[in-house]
C-alpha cells in the first residue's frame, strides 16, 4: 500500500466529504474541491432518511428484504452484487454516523427511528427529524475538519472542475478553474473522485440544488468516460409549486399516513388506495407520479387527519416549507403536489469498486450509476453516497501508485490558451438563455410520459442549441463557469436523449407511451460511449460493469 | 407588481462600490431570490437609466432556506433572499446590499470562509460521540441547523471579521461538540470562553435573525453552566 497516494475528490457533500474522511482515515492525502463550502451542498436537502436493517433483537426485517425491496424497487437493474454490498453495509453505516455524532432521532428505547417509506416492506428508513441530510453534513463538516486540522484534508472552495487529465485510458488529476482568479490550475493526483450530483440543469429548476449541473460528468463522458442508464430520470411525485422552484414533500408524509386524493363532483377519489390497496399511497415514486400525472385534477396530499404533536415533530419542515411558501397549514388543509424531476438514477458508468472506464477515475454518489437500476427507493441515496464513498477509498487504500506522472503541460497550456481566447470575445447572446432552452426542451420531450415522435423532435431540438452554441462567443454579463460549462451540458442533454430514445420498452422510471410493456430481453443496463461527436450506445449485456 | 430595485454592485473585489437600480415588473408573491432571477433572466438586464447592465452575481443553490447561501442585507434587514417575500416589504423601493461583515466578491455575493476558518483554528469538531445519559437531543438537532450562512454574524454589535470574537454560529458548534463528546468538554469550553463568552454582550440579536431559529441563548446556558 502506498501511504502516501494524493487523492482529488471534486465535490464537497454527503459522498465527498465521506470518501474524503475515510482516504485520510486510510493514510491517503486528500485534496477536497468545491465552489462553495459543504453547507451549500444538495446534501443538505436530503430530508426523508437513510435505509438500514439495523438486525435489533425482536426485529422482523432482513438484509435479504432490503436487497429485494432494492432490486425490485430499480426493476431489476441495479447490480444484485452492488445491491447486496450496499445493503450488507448499511448498520455499519448508521453505526458510523452515530459514531461521528449525526444527531439521529430516537424512539422511547433510544434506538434509531425508523420510518416506512415508499416500495419497501418494512420500516427501515432511519432519520433526524425532517432534515436527515443537514443534520449528517454537520456530523461530517465536523469530521472533514478534524482531518484538515490533521493535514490530511485539503479544502479547495471557490474553484470549479475543468477537465480530468487523461492519457492513454488513464487518469491523473484535473485542471480546476478558480473562480477568484479567472485562471485554470492543474492539480496532479493519484485519482480523480467524481462526486458532483446530479444533472439538474438539463431540467432547470427541479427540487435539487442549482449548483449540481452535470457539466463534469458532460466533459468527462467527452473525455471518454462512458456513462450508464441516463434515461432513468426519478420524478419526485409530490412537490409543492412555487414561483421560485418546485419543493420537494418528502415521502415522510406519506410514509407517517399520508393519503393522495384529486376532487371529482365534489368527492374525494383516493385513487391511490382505489387502485392499488390500502397501501397505495406507498408505491414506488415512478408509480404515484404516472399515476399523479395521469389524474384528472389537481391531486392533494392530505395528512391533516394527522396528530398535530406528530406533525410537529416528525414532519416540521413540512408544516414550515409549506406555510412559508404557499400560506398552507398542513394541519388543517391537504397539499397541492405535482410530480417533478428528483433523482438521476443514471452517471457515470462504474464498476464495483466505483472505477470508470478510465483508470484512477472514479465515481460516487448520484453522479455514479449502481445501485438504483431503473428507479431509486427513498432512503437508498444517502445510504449510496456513504456506502460508494467507503468502498472508493478502500479501494484506494490497495492501489499503489507510480511515481511517474505524464507531461501535461501542453493540453493543460492549450486549455488556458483556449478559455483565455474564448473570455476575450464578446457575445451579445446570453448563455443563459441556451441553458433555459435546453431545459425546456427537456422538461417537454424527457417527462414522466416519453415516446419515440417526442424523443427525436427533442433531439432536433437539442441540435438546434448545439449549433448555435458551437458559435456563441463569450457572454460577460455571467460569470467563466456558466460559459465554458454549457457545451458539455448540451452533450449529456442529447446523450440522456438518445438513451431514452434507445430503450424501446417502460421499465422504471423510463416510461415509454409507444412501448408500454417491460421487455425481459432488455433487462440490461445502457451504455453510451462518446467519440469525436459520434454517440454509441449497447446494452451491458455481459455485466462488464459489475466486476 | 411596478417596483424599483436598488442594489449596491462591485464588479469584484478590489472595484469600487456602485449603486444600479432596475425596474421590477415581475409576479408579486416573489421571494427576492425570485425577484433576482427575474431581473436576471426575464430578459437583458436593463436599469433605470435604459443601460444594458451586467446579470446580478448573488449565491444560491437550495432556494428553500436550507442552504444559506443567500443571505443578503433586503432593505436593510439581513435575511436570506429565497424566504424574504415581497408581499411582507413596505415601500416601492427594495434596496439590496451585500452581508456588511464580510469581504464583498462580486455583488450580492460575499467571502465568508472566515466562519469555518475560525472553527478550524480552534479544532473545533467532534471526534467520536460519547452519549451520555439526559442528552437535550433536540437543542442538539436544533445546533446542528446551523446554515453558515452569517447573518447571526452580520446583526452581532461585537463581531467584526477577522477579530477574535466569533459569534454566535461558533457558540452553536461549540455546544454541540461540549454535548457529544463529553471528553472534549473542558478544551471547548475554553475556546468559547476565549472566543465567545468573554465578547458577547448579549443583545441576542443573532437569536431574532437565525433563520433556522437556533436558540443560541440555550447554548449558552449550557456551555456557561
Amino acid at each position: 500500500m502506498n501511504e502516501h497516494g494524493k487523492i482529488l475528490i471534486i465535490g464537497s457533500g454527503i459522498a465527498g466529504m465521506s470518501c474524503a474522511v475515510r482516504c485520510a482515515e486510510l493514510g491517503l492525502h486528500v485534496q477536497m474541491v468545491s465552489p462553495y463550502p459543504s453547507e451549500r451542498s444538495q446534501s443538505v436537502m436530503a430530508s426523508g432518511g437513510i435505509n438500514a436493517v439495523l438486525g435489533l433483537p425482536g426485529e422482523d426485517d432482513t438484509i435479504a428484504s432490503h436487497i429485494e425491496d432494492t432490486l425490485k424497487g430499480g426493476s431489476y437493474l441495479g447490480g444484485e452484487k452492488a445491491v447486496t454490498g450496499l445493503c450488507e453495509s448499511a448498520s455499519d453505516i448508521i453505526a458510523w454516523l452515530e459514531k461521528i455524532g449525526t444527531v439521529f432521532s430516537r424512539d422511547s428505547s433510544g434506538t434509531v427511528s425508523r420510518r416506512a417509506f415508499g416500495g419497501q416492506s418494512h420500516k427501515r428508513t432511519c432519520y433526524c427529524g425532517a432534515a436527515t441530510g443537514k443534520q449528517i453534513v454537520t456530523a461530517l463538516v465536523m469530521e472533514c475538519r478534524e482531518m484538515e486540522v490533521k493535514g490530511l484534508v485539503e479544502r479547495l472552495t471557490g474553484r470549479h472542475f475543468y477537465s480530468a487529465l487523461i492519457e492513454d485510458g488513464k487518469c491523473y488529476g484535473a485542471l480546476l478553474f478558480n473562480q477568484n482568479t479567472n485562471t485554470l490550475e492543474t492539480v496532479y493526483a493519484n485519482a480523480l473522485i467524481m462526486a458532483t450530483g446530479g444533472q439538474n440543469a438539463l431540467f432547470g429548476k427541479t427540487t435539487g440544488s442549482t449548483l449540481c449541473d452535470g457539466y463534469a460528468i458532460g466533459q468527462l463522458f467527452r473525455q471518454g468516460a462512458e456513462l450508464k442508464n441516463l434515461e432513468f430520470i426519478q420524478f419526485h411525485p409530490t412537490t409543492l409549486e412555487t414561483s421560485q422552484k418546485k419543493m420537494m414533500i418528502t415521502e415522510a408524509v406519506r410514509g407517517e399516513g399520508g393519503r393522495l386524493f384529486y376532487e371529482l363532483d365534489g368527492k374525494r377519489i383516493w385513487f391511490m388506495e382505489d387502485k392499488y390497496g390500502p397501501n397505495g399511497n406507498l408505491m414506488t415514486r415512478d408509480i404515484v407520479a404516472r399515476e399523479i400525472s395521469a389524474a384528472p385534477s389537481q391531486v392533494y396530499l392530505d395528512i391533516s387527519f394527522l396528530d398535530p404533536d406528530i406533525i410537529d415533530t416528525r414532519l416540521s419542515e413540512v408544516r414550515d416549507l409549506c406555510a412559508k411558501y404557499r400560506n398552507i397549514d398542513i394541519k388543517k388543509e391537504p397539499i397541492p403536489v405535482t410530480p417533478s424531476v428528483h433523482f438521476f438514477m443514471g452517471g457515470l458508468a462504474v464498476h464495483m469498486n466505483h472505477e470508470t472506464n478510465i483508470r484512477n477515475l472514479f465515481a460516487i454518489g448520484e453522479c455514479a450509476s449502481m445501485y438504483h437500476g431503473a428507479n431509486r427507493l427513498g432512503g437508498n441515496s444517502l445510504l449510496s453516497a456513504i456506502h460508494s464513498a467507503r468502498i472508493t477509498a478502500e479501494a484506494l487504500s490497495e492501489c499503489s501508485f507510480p511515481d511517474t506522472v505524464p507531461d501535461f503541460s501542453a493540453y493543460t497550456e492549450a486549455q488556458k490558451k483556449k478559455l483565455t481566447s474564448f473570455t476575450n470575445t464578446e457575445s451579445n447572446f446570453p448563455v443563459s438563455y441556451i441553458r433555459d432552452m435546453t431545459a425546456e426542451i427537456m422538461q417537454k420531450h424527457m417527462g414522466i410520459i416519453r415516446d419515440d415522435d417526442s424523443l427525436n423532435k427533442g433531439l432536433e431540438e437539442i441540435d438546434y442549441c448545439m449549433k448555435i452554441s458551437s458559435h456563441l462567443k463569450f457572454d460577460s454579463s455571467v460569470n467563466t463557469y456558466l460559459n465554458y460549462s454549457m457545451e458539455s451540458i448540451l452533450i449529456l442533454a442529447k446523450a440522456t436523449l438518445l438513451a431514452a430514445r434507445a430503450r424501446c420498452e417502460s421499465r422504471g422510471a423510463h416510461w415509454r407511451s409507444d412501448f408500454p410493456d417491460t421487455d425481459p430481453s432488455q433487462q440490461y443496463a445502457d451504455i453510451i460511449s462518446y467519440d469525436n461527436g459520434a454517440y454509441s450506445i449497447r446494452l451491458d449485456r455481459e455485466h462488464e460493469y459489475e466486476s | 407588481m411596478n417596483m424599483k430595485v436598488k442594489i449596491l454592485r462591485k464588479k469584484n473585489p478590489g472595484s469600487e462600490s456602485y449603486w444600479e437600480t432596475f425596474a421590477y415588473n415581475g409576479p408579486e408573491n416573489n421571494s427576492i431570490a425570485g425577484v433576482l432571477d427575474y431581473l436576471n433572466y426575464h430578459d437583458d438586464p436593463v436599469n433605470v437609466q435604459g443601460k444594458v447592465s451586467d446579470r446580478i452575481t448573488w449565491e444560491c443553490s437550495c432556494l428553500q432556506g436550507e442552504c444559506g447561501a443567500c443571505a443578503m442585507v433586503i432593505n436593510g434587514v439581513p435575511a436570506l433572499a429565497c424566504e424574504t417575500f415581497l408581499r411582507d416589504l413596505k415601500g416601492s423601493e427594495i434596496v439590496l446590499q451585500p452581508l456588511r461583515k464580510f469581504p464583498v466578491v462580486c455583488d450580492l455575493a460575499v467571502d465568508r470562509s472566515s466562519m469555518q476558518e475560525n472553527l478550524k483554528k480552534t479544532n473545533a469538531y467532534i471526534g467520536d460521540y460519547i452519549p451520555s445519559p439526559g442528552e437535550d437531543h433536540t437543542h442538539q438537532y436544533n445546533a446542528a441547523k446551523c446554515l453558515k450562512c452569517g447573518l447571526c454574524l452580520e446583526v452581532c454589535p461585537n463581531y467584526v471579521n477577522g477579530n477574535t470574537f466569533y459569534g454566535a454560529a461558533f457558540a452553536n458548534d461549540c455546544y454541540l461538540i461540549y454535548a457529544r463528546n463529553k471528553d472534549k468538554a473542558g478544551d471547548i469550553r475554553k475556546v468559547y470562553g476565549e472566543h465567545f463568552a468573554a465578547g458577547c454582550s448579549k443583545s441576542l440579536s443573532c437569536v431574532d435573525v437565525c433563520p433556522v431559529g437556533i436558540p443560541t441563548l440555550a447554548s449558552m446556558a449550557k456551555l456557561n453552566r
